[in-house]
């Protein structure tokens, strides 16, 4: 751990550190662009030129020492770019030394030459860095003043030519845009792509004073292109989604949870006169760091555009605007005299824990078989162990089966960070490292140290040591011969992938001292194959992390709302129906009396067989506690976007059971939060650092098995989020891949559009041959409902089209 | 068909000299083979380049723009260079250019009907004592050149002669040394 000292104070920091961290660490500021957390330094703005002097050693090994018998210390000739210098034993750091002022002044001025002025019209404008530190650490009186008729006035710049004019308005998709006269080439964006996903797609193109940020990948592929507009440190990339929609100082700024997937990504909500404008990460150095998905980040106009307001009845087969009052005395009438067992309880899967314990209380009260949540999958995910994500950065080997950068997009990041071999960084006074300088450019990735599997090619096989496809239908045979394997047993074979792959997976993985099993919806859909997991982490002692197709899942379940032999979500049976959060299959409400839905939105779905429909907030909106796929929990306060009258599933419920006569489990948020409190006790007075719970569960796995031959990729996008044109705009017709013997079999041709249904809705898709598929396998995107299944399925060429 | 499809041999080679984990890491020979063969790297051949190293055609052309050897637009058979840095301005390379130009009829990034020649300002090339310095292709340099020297280089190129048979008119100082030493 060496000493050293930051101009007047003395400092310890860990082995490694840079002296910018430890600058920060000291409690001092120096000016920087281009270093940011989780990223290599390079040393390319050269704003944080400090003056350093350390001692050195003498041929007998000691200090070389001055007069006063003091190790003398040994100036650099020139400043350092503190970011990239290494912090040593006895180092003296300067950064407050007069011609360190200087330096700062005159790199601020070399920014601003060829930087436009058009602060009043950039997004950027109030949140700026470069607009700061150029307060902070620009030209100054001391330096920089002239005399002009007899007046002393304060000089910006001492060079006087016309900037430089280049692409002020570049779209590099339909989610960010490019002004490459605001860039200050800090490369952050460039280097971001290679070193976090792991997709190089921009580069410094041309080079000294022509250099400009390019790219040959137009549009950006959508997944993880959105954090370079929160990274750039000045207003050179920006979020298309909110342009121009506010100044920054006008936003109202609400830190929340992504409730899109399970991983729980610590998010901004950023809105303006009740209206969600922008989402930006929160840092969460635990979870998400300062990373999300583009869907989490752009997916959020729905949210905003025709929100339901008030409470919708059919009259005459028509849903018309009625008082709440009337809706009170409408549901009454109709449950008066209802028994509890005929009552249909479902919930959304982005509901808080707070919402599913309502549910889970009232629908024991009511003694109904009826009650469940959206995407529950057959096997309970809160029967296997969880594991903190960072503990994946010590595992040896990773096991994957699923698609992690789809179905929980933050977890792919942190692959990619075990694959680059980074343990987690050492925590500062100032938090994160903003110059950790173990990591560097073009790091090489361990790709021994992973095993990926799925139907389908993933994002994470081109990483992947081993890397194979299986037909959909073959998880359960996979997990089991792997597992035949790893105890010494002949597996049975396994159709797409070799054995001898399979034995060199199991080799690795038990030649790994810690190792970690990534399972995705497919397994947790074959209860046979997860039980397996869980048994495996037991026996041979893995690190397991689940990503269950509902965001609450581990908390829902772990509340009550599991329920292994009634009817869930996705069938039939209950007679009088309150759905809050989502409308469920067409099927669901068909065989129901009554249907009452709370929704946030109206989709055709709920206008064609809704007899009520409750206006609902959405999970941005929402105040509670969420438990993360980690066994982490946490809180979700509420922007203030919601229309007035907007109910949340406590208050949707006890509308309802007061409509039924019966005393509601609760009737607002705060009274939901002390009963859950009291009843499962939950850590919720604790930090999100240590705030864990993970109760021990052995939940009884769903029964029933998927017959249908269509596979549904989980996606990061929800179909909700369809409702944007951008988005649409972005992802283009879902995709319909086909294996091509499969396509020639059902008479699909390349490029067709063609119409899909499923139990779960019905798509225009578009013919996609994919050779790298298994023969036999038809993949579809899920758009978040019942992704992981096999479901059966209906095909038709739309008129004038061709199949 | 695709530039490197009968020249398996030479990718083989020449990736012998770089870690097999990084490809990417020969970008350069394959650019450069490129250019020497075609005249310029076209964005098809970044695309091909990218999916043999296994890298995005981003990046390819990241390199690729760095370097002001490599042309994005097609090229004559003679690719004149002028040196346009200091010593060979005030030596009279912008008078140089100009004829250039008039006698050629085309500005950089043009190609003469015919397809002999194409002409671009290069920056240093490191020939300051016998300034102003014009390159063709990757020959060695034609120095102390004016308006004669010029017309009689066009003229020999015209004329289909190799470069080291065209006489230019007068001489330079360093040759005159190289005589006498």
């Amino acid at each position: 751990m060496p000493k050293l000292r930051i101009n007047d104070r003395e400092i310890e920091v860990p082995e490694g550190t840079s002296v910018l961290d430890a600058i920060f660490h000291a409690g001092y500021d120096v000016p920087y662009f281009c270093s940011e957390r989780h990223l290599s330094p390079i040393g390319a703005c050269r704003m944080c030129l400090v003056k350093v002097g350390a001692p050195r050693k003498g041929k007998d090994g000691d200090w070389i020492r001055d007069e006063a018998g003091n190790p003398q210390i040994f100036w650099f000739p020139k400043l350092m770019a503190a970011c990239t210098t290494r912090a040593t034993e006895g180092m003296v750091v300067d950064t407050l030394a007069d011609e360190v002022r200087k330096a700062q002044a005159g790199m601020v001025e070399f920014h601003l030459e060829n930087h436009p002025l058009d602060c009043p019209t950039c997004d950027k404008g109030g949140a700026c860095e470069l607009q700061d530190r150029s307060y902070e650490y620009g030209l100054f009186e001391k330096y920089y003043t002239q005399t002009q008729n007899g007046l002393k006035t304060v000089l910006y710049s001492r060079f006087e030519f016309t900037k430089r004019h280049a692409d002020k308005h570049h779209k590099l998709s339909e989610f960010v845009v490019l002004d490459r006269e605001r860039c200050i080439h800090c490369k952050r964006c460039v280097r971001y792509f290679e070193e976090i996903p792991g997709e190089e797609v921009l580069d410094f193109i041309e080079r000294g004073n022509h250099t400009f940020i390019g790219s040959e990948e137009i549009p950006l592929p959508a997944g993880f292109s959105g954090n370079i507009t929160d990274i750039c440190p000045v207003g050179a990339l920006l979020d298309l989604t909110a342009r121009f929609r506010a100044r920054n100082w006008e936003f109202e700024k609400t830190p929340t949870v992504d409730m899109n997937d399970a991983f729980g990504a610590a998010i901004w909500v950023d809105s303006r006169s009740g209206r969600i404008e922008r989402i930006r990460a929160r840092e969460h150095p635990e979870t998400n760091q300062i990373w999300i998905s583009d869907a989490a980040r752009f997916g959020h106009g729905w949210a905003s555009r025709d929100r339901l307001t008030e409470p919708l009845l059919r009259k005459d087969g028509e849903l018309v605007p009625v008082s709440l009052a009337e809706a009170e005395a409408f549901l009454a009438e109709r449950l008066s005299g209802a028994k509890g067992e005929e009552v249909g309880l479902l919930l959304a899967a982005d509901a808080t824990l707070e919402e599913g314990y309502a549910f889970a209380e009232a629908a024991r009260a009511l003694k109904t078989p009826h009650f469940g949540f959206e995407n529950a999958t057959r096997y309970p995910v809160a029967n296997l162990p969880a594991a903190r994500y960072e503990e994946l950065l010590e595992a040896e080997f990773a096991l994957v089966i699923g698609d992690p950068a789809e179905e929980m997009p933050n977890l792919y990041l942190r692959l990619q960070e075990f694959l680059k071999g980074v343990t987690p960084a050492p925590r500062y006074y100032h938090g994160t490292p903003i110059a950790d300088l173990r990591l560097e450019e073009h790091m090489p990735r361990r790709r021994e140290r992973l095993a990926v599997f799925a139907p389908y090619p993933t994002r994470l096989h081109r990483f992947a040591g081993v890397a194979g496809v299986y037909p959909p239908g073959s998880v359960g045979a996979l997990v089991g011969a792997l597992f035949a394997i790893l105890n010494g047993k002949r597996p049975e074979p396994v159709p797409g992938v070799p054995e001898a792959e399979l034995r060199r997976v199991a080799e690795r993985f038990l030649a790994a001292k810690t190792r970690a099993v990534v399972v995705g919806a497919e397994v947790l859909e074959a209860p046979a194959a997860a039980q397996a997991v869980a048994d495996l982490a037991r026996a041979k002692g893995a690190l397991v992390f689940a990503m269950p197709p509902a965001a609450g899942a581990r908390g829902l379940e772990a509340v009550g709302l599991w329920n292994p032999k009634g009817r869930g979500w996705e069938e039939p049976g209950a007679g009088l129906l309150l759905a809050f959060g989502a409308t469920p299959p067409e099927r669901v409400l068909a065989a129901a009396r009554l249907r009452v839905l709370a929704l946030s939105h109206l989709d055709p779905r709920a206008r064609a067989q809704a007899d009520l429909v409750l206006p609902a907030k959405t999970f941005y909106e929402k105040r509670g506690y969420t438990v993360n796929a980690e066994g982490r929990v946490l809180e979700l306060r509420p922007a203030p976007t919601a229309p007035l009258g907007a109910m949340d599933g406590i208050e949707a419920l006890a509308f309802w059971l007061r409509g039924m006569g019966r005393k509601p489990p609760a009737g607002h948020y705060r009274e939901a939060r002390e009963r859950l409190h009291e009843r499962h006790k939950l850590p919720l007075d604790l930090p999100e650092e240590v705030a864990f719970w993970r109760p021990k569960l052995r939940l009884a796995a769903r029964p029933g098995e998927d017959k249908g031959e269509l596979f549904l990729a989980p996606t990061m996008w929800r179909a909700r989020m369809l409702a944007d044109p951008r988005v649409r705009a972005a992802l283009g017709p879902p995709r319909l891949r086909a294996h091509p013997e499969t396509a020639r079999r059902l008479g699909l041709d390349p490029g067709a559009t063609v119409e899909v249904e499923t139990g779960y809705g019905r798509w225009e898709a578009r013919v996609e041959l994919d050779p790298a598929l298994a023969e036999g396998a038809l993949v579809l995107p899920a758009w978040g409902r019942g992704a992981g299944r096999r479901v059966a399925y209906r095909l038709r060429v739309p008129a004038g089209g061709e199949a | 068909m695709g530039f490197f499809d009968d020249k398996q041999d030479w990718l083989e080679i020449v990736f012998r000299n770089y870690p097999p984990e990084n490809r990417r890491a020969a970008v350069m020979p394959l650019l450069r083979k490129v250019q020497q063969e075609e005249g310029h790297v076209s964005p098809e051949r970044i695309r091909e380049i990218a999916e043999i190293l296994g890298t995005t055609a981003t990046e390819v052309r990241g390199v690729m723009s760095f370097y002001s050897y490599y042309q994005a637009v097609p090229t004559g058979k003679y690719h004149l260079q002028v040196c346009a840095t200091l010593s060979c301005k005030l030596a009279g390379a912008e008078e140089l250019w100009d004829t250039l130009r008039a006698e050629l009829g085309v500005g950089p990034g043009e190609v003469t009907p015919d397809g002999l020649f194409s002409i671009q300002k290069v920056e240093c090339l490191g020939s300051c004592h016998t300034a102003p310095v014009v390159q063709v292709n990757d020959e060695p340099y034609l120095e102390c050149m004016n308006r004669e020297r010029l017309r009689a280089l066009l003229e020999g190129l015209r004329a289909g002669k190799p470069l080291e048979e065209i006489e230019l008119p007068g001489d330079c100082g360093h040759e005159v040394r190289k005589e006498g030493a």
